[in-house]
């Protein structure tokens, strides 16, 4: 029995290693040392993104004897549990991006210091703004990055629909007024909005007959705001966050809490903008709203240039003003090291590639995004102005990252994801419940906030 | 030697065993369990190993971002179990949503399985083929199409309510509602359940039939004595599999919530709390409690389940 049991267990042993993999070889004296590039936490997963990541590899491993590239490409749906399992496993990336400042949030205390690196390297930062550097500069965790793209927000307008219906364009210029003259702010931007809302009969949202059950076309919507009410209330009604660092408490801005009632009165009661059924609807497309041909403004970052398939005649405008003040929010893309890096020399060698070497040219390009080293703008723009040929005025661009939102709307909050989730529940809430008490659903989410910054301290 | 072991060794020369020192019947064990290795393997190494691993997780704060941050907390995850307001919240959500669903889950591919049984419905076949061609689309397909069916703006059905003057409720945003368009979404994919009733349906013998109705016994009756009581073996393991399927509830609602479990939690299954907590949350130590206790919960059922089955449910060869 003894003896039946041996062999069954050496048997076991043997076919074991045959199914189970082996660890990846280590690197030998004179072989290549492997660095894993992450991607999918935000840009990267379309498809003209993976051509220009992979001849990006290509490219690179031609250049380099002593370093191996090699491209890690996670659907962005399910790319976080692909990531936190490949760090839990022992296989975790050397280095991950483009990710944005909320993506990069769910990996706070993971990423590598660089500056040791750079210090070692005697790398020169000269290149890029130095507000950039501080920007991903960390109290607790060193300089987590190097600038690479940004991205600034502003409006896409669809031509068509404003001139089938009679309306001026908005100002593209900011500090400009609106065509008959008044100020280009919030209320102008509602007023513009609802005439630019149109039922099934013809008749705007200004008009008493005007039927909101069969709206056929929307004046205004953020596109593709996560379904979170900072991304949605901050341009244009200003910057702010849910967390006082100073007093621990959740707290809604003033300027917050006037922006959602505009917003909620913009689904519910003033119609100009898709509630969450619209929002859903095959009229939307189910989401990507602007590209339906159905909206005749969406307010969005420039890297929804991606997504612009179907409408042929866009162009794009400033952000309103709030009270006077202009906030075009602001995404920045980067990639960055992670900590469990056993190369973090040869990762440096590879992120110096990305953010400031050949490579960066295409992957901007590819993932249209702003270059954060301004030698590469004009050059950037111009390739844009090939692409979009109807006439688009880029100017917007740059003076829209003149006004970006600090403290960003993606910034930091104690226990990150599960605020966030709190944040989404409660702004679909919102967005699909019309008739509620909207001071007393703010104090709700603050009260639903306050355990969850609470348990972040304990 | 008696006659067995005299024809052991007869068809077994000592130079045809394995190693030439094991017997016939010691050789054909050896290769049962070879042949059984890749699927010891596979339940030691996918299925008893990450159970063990679960377990031991409940005892820790893992999260996969810091693996190396890990951490022995004893029974926190278990006391803050018993502290949190959407486990039970979640547990009744499901619990609730069952109660509606299971018997749903059973009558209606019964009704069905008696329908395409009958020798009077024209085109058995065809009917037979289309209820069951729903099961075999992907239940995320089905559930987008759906997600478009149910809008109240732009969907078929309230499209087809207007019609009839009928306003059409929000369906997929509404806690009144959001139940009957799940039950709507799972009635869709009752087609397995109704072929394997079908399928027992005809395995009941036809001289039982025809005795019943030359007593006199009219189709109720037939259905309710002979039919019914003959099927409930597979009536039970439709059951079980439709209880087993309901705690593991988790893809329509995450898609049609978008992950939120609203409208006002009410679509908050445990599943959905459970991949929220480990996933989104990373807190993989506590998420590994929520799932065992589900777990603990799935398995009461089922038990209470076999054990009531001994009252109602009929094995022509014995309860074994």
């Amino acid at each position: 029995m003894t003896r039946k049991l041996a062999i069954l267990v050496v048997l076991l042993a043997v076919m074991s290693t045959l199914v189970v993999p082996s660890s990846p070889a280590q690197a030998q004296d004179g072989e290549p040392v492997t660095v894993t590039w992450f991607i999918g936490l935000g840009a990267g997963g379309q498809p003209e993104h993976q051509a220009a990541q992979n001849a990006v590899v290509e490219q690179f491993n031609a250049e380099h004897d002593d370093i191996e590239l090699e491209l890690v490409v996670a659907d962005f749906d399910v790319s976080r549990d692909t990531l936190s399992t490949l760090i839990a496993s022992g296989d975790a990336p050397d280095i991950i991006g483009p990710v944005g400042i909320g993506g990069s949030n769910d990996y706070a205390g993971t990423f590598l210091d660089l500056q040791p690196i750079i210090d070692e390297l005697d790398y020169d930062l000269s290149r890029w703004n130095p507000s950039l550097i501080e920007f991903y500069r960390d109290p607790v965790e060193g300089l987590t990055a190097l600038p690479f793209a940004t991205y600034p927000s502003f409006l896409f307008f669809n031509r068509d629909l404003f001139d089938a219906a009679g309306v001026d364009y908005p100002p593209q210029t900011f500090g400009e007024p609106y065509a008959d003259g008044d100020e280009w702010n919030v209320d102008k931007l509602r007023e513009v909005s609802m005439l630019l809302t149109l039922d099934a009969n013809g008749n705007n949202a200004t008009s008493a007959d005007f039927d909101p059950q069969n709206i056929v076309q929307f004046g205004f919507a953020p596109q593709w705001w996560g379904d979170d009410i900072r991304s949605a209330v901050t341009s244009p009604f200003g910057a702010g966050t849910f967390y006082n660092a100073e007093t621990g408490e959740a707290y809604m801005p003033d300027n917050w809490r006037e922006g959602i009632k505009w917003i909620y009165a913009g689904w519910h009661d003033d119609h100009f903008m898709p509630n969450y059924d619209y929002q859903q609807s095959d009229m939307l497309l189910a989401g990507n709203v602007f590209n339906s041909n159905n909206v005749a403004m969406a307010y969005s970052h420039l890297w929804y240039t991606c997504c612009l398939l179907d409408v042929p005649n866009w162009d794009i405008a400033v952000v309103p003003s709030y009270e006077g003040e202009y906030t075009a929010k602001m995404h920045a893309d980067t990639f960055r090291i992670l900590e469990y890096t056993e190369h973090p020399v040869e990762a440096f060698q590879v992120l110096d590639y990305l953010v400031a070497g050949p490579a960066m040219p295409a992957l901007l390009e590819a993932y249209a995004a702003t270059p954060a080293d301004e030698v590469y703008l004009q050059p950037f723009l111009d390739n844009l102005d090939e692409t979009f040929t109807q006439g688009v005025n880029w100017d917007v661009v740059l003076e829209s990252a003149n006004y970006p939102d600090n403290p960003n709307h993606e910034s930091w909050l104690p226990n990150y994801s599960e605020a966030v989730v709190a944040i989404q529940n409660w702004s679909l809430h919102m967005q699909a419940t019309p008739g509620l008490d909207v001071d007393a659903e703010i104090d709700n989410l603050l009260a639903t906030l306050q355990p969850i910054f609470d348990a972040a301290a304990e | 030697m008696s006659v067995a072991d005299q024809t052991q060794n007869m068809a077994a020369p000592a130079g045809r065993t394995l190693f030439g020192r094991l017997t016939v019947h010691q050789t054909r064990v050896f290769w049962g369990w070879v042949f059984l290795s890749p699927w010891i393997i596979g339940f030691l190494a996918f299925y008893l190993a990450p159970m063990v691993a679960s377990l031991v997780f409940t005892f820790t704060d893992l999260q996969l971002t810091k693996p190396d941050e890990v951490q022995f907390v004893g029974l926190a995850n278990y006391r803050t179990l018993l502290k949190d307001q959407y486990v039970g919240k979640s547990l009744k959500v499901t619990l609730s949503y069952m109660l509606i669903a299971l018997p749903i889950s059973i009558i209606i591919p019964l009704a069905l399985a008696t329908l395409l049984n009958s020798k009077n419905l024209w085109g058995r076949r065809l009917f037979r083929t289309l209820f069951y061609m729903p099961y075999m689309v992907p239940i995320i397909s089905v559930t987008y199409i759906f997600n478009g069916f149910l809008n109240a703006q732009s969907g078929w059905l309230n499209r087809f309510l207007d019609i009839l003057g009928i306003s059409g409720p929000n369906w997929l945003y509404n806690s009144t509602w959001i139940y009957p368009a799940l039950l709507m979404i799972g009635i869709w994919g009752t087609g397995n359940a109704m072929l394997t009733l079908l399928a027992s349906m005809q395995t009941v013998p036809t001289e039982l039939y025809e005795a019943a109705r030359v007593d006199g016994a009219g189709p109720v009756t037939v259905f309710s004595k002979i039919t019914l009581p003959l099927i409930t073996p597979m009536i039970f393991y439709n059951l079980i599999l439709a209880t087993i399927a309901l705690f593991r509830y988790f893809d329509i609602p995450y898609i049609l919530s978008r992950g939120t479990g609203g409208p006002n939690d009410i679509t908050l299954f445990f599943n959905i709390y459970f991949y929220r907590v480990a996933f989104e949350y990373d807190r993989m130590g506590y998420g590994a409690t929520l799932a065992w206790l589900m777990f603990v919960v799935a398995l009461v059922v089922t038990i209470f389940l076999f054990v009531t089955a001994r009252k109602w449910v009929y094995y022509a060869g014995g309860s074994d």
